[in-house]
């Protein structure tokens, strides 16, 4: 019995000392996460939405757009469509994304891509001309990005797609920085959808001019 | 004790066991913690996945210690010092890790109709996807030597395996 004591003792000790380490390290580590920061907000503003419920984008022939995506896959994509209502988010399918990327407005500045995957995923491969923003590390971008968004007329926020939320949440941060509800949409199918279509991509930086599938 | 002096009694098969035991659940939980370490963001999705956690204070707390704290308890246990207490530790972690992990596979199991060894995922360990069943019993294992070293009276090669 003292034998147990000792060892539920000296764990106790071992668990003070770990937790003041892991504190400490996790303060001092450049990829340290901030304790007090919500990093997927998605309750505050859902229920008030000024939005009517979020439908599926149509083209211009009426047909809805997110229909065959979510036909293709699958659950994952039907359910992030579902989360997009559900947080008075918009969502935009395939066609539109690709009818906006096409528009003379994306070279404008009146339409703007958002990335809001991190850095190896963005570099590997993003929508050309698109901005990243990874809301985890939102300190970095949101001084750019911002007002590039505020001054779009169209902000269209994706990630990788299916499960992926982090646009979700990227969207929500930058709804809350200010950026009009009616000018952002999330492109739910994402860049796997987006590849899928044999759409260009571009690798490295930002107008890095590296594309893959140059002529779609 | 410091088991660096030269011991009573000659080495046994079970004091090699034992630092080689130890040697495996230090390096284990050095190399999960520092997976998770490197990239505490995916982590925290991870752990969120779970469900268990709703407060943003203790889902971050527990994805920002977590990996840390294994690898603080990891090397304690290589080195031999509060071998002990930190084999406590682990054992603390283990169990509810390994039963959230088995919940979640038997839901899963449940919903997808497949096989239960077939079943695959990141479980949030820090080794990526794995076969459910594989990890089951790899943690068995952890949890196995954990107890046992817990319950060791001394141990070879230790700095200082007791610090009460």
């Amino acid at each position: 019995m003292k034998n147990v004591k000792r060892v539920l003792l000296e764990a106790l000790l071992v668990a003070a000392l770990g937790l003041a380490f892991a504190l400490g390290a996790n303060a001092l580590s450049p990829r340290g996460l901030r304790l007090n920061r919500n990093y997927f907000p998605t309750a505050a503003g859902a229920r008030n939405s000024a939005l009517p419920p979020a439908k599926p984008a149509q083209d211009e022939r009426g047909q809805t757009t997110n229909a065959p995506a979510v036909a293709n896959s699958t659950g994952a994509l039907s359910a992030a469509l579902r989360r997009l209502q559900e947080h008075g988010l918009q969502p935009m399918g395939s066609n539109e994304v690709v009818q906006l990327f096409r528009d003379p407005g994306y070279e404008q500045g009146l339409v703007v891509f958002v990335d809001a995957r991190d850095d190896a995923h963005y570099q590997a491969g993003h929508i050309p001309g698109a901005w990243q923003f990874n809301h985890y590390r939102a300190e970095n971008y949101l001084d750019s990005v911002l007002p590039i968004c505020l001054n779009a007329q169209q902000a269209v926020v994706y990630c990788t797609g299916g499960e992926c939320e982090d646009s979700e949440f990227a969207a929500i941060m930058l709804r809350d920085a200010g950026v009009p509800r009616e000018k952002l949409f999330v492109y739910a199918g994402g860049i796997t959808e987006w590849t899928g279509n044999k759409l260009p991509v571009e690798t490295g930086a930002r107008l890095s001019g590296q594309l893959l599938n140059p002529k779609p | 004790m410091t088991s660096i002096e030269p011991s009573p009694h000659p080495w046994r098969v079970r004091d090699v066991l034992a630092v080689f035991a130890r040697c495996l659940l230090g390096t284990a939980f050095l190399y999960m913690g520092l997976n998770k370490a490197l990239h505490p963001v995916e982590f925290l999705k991870l752990v969120r996945q779970y469900e268990v956690l709703q407060h943003p204070l203790l889902l971050n707390g527990v994805a920002a210690t977590l990996p840390w704290f294994e690898m603080f308890c990891g090397v304690l246990i290589v080195l031999g010092v509060a071998v002990r207490g930190a084999a406590a530790m682990l054992l603390a972690m283990l169990v509810p890790f390994t039963w959230v992990v088995l919940l979640r596979a038997l839901a899963m199991h449940e919903a997808g109709g497949m096989p239960f060894c077939a079943i695959k995922f990141d479980c949030g360990c820090g080794a990526g996807e794995v076969l459910i069943c594989r990890k089951l019993a790899e943690n068995m294992l952890l949890a196995a030597l954990s107890t046992w070293l817990m319950f060791r009276r001394d141990h070879r090669l230790a700095l200082r395996d007791r610090l009460l």
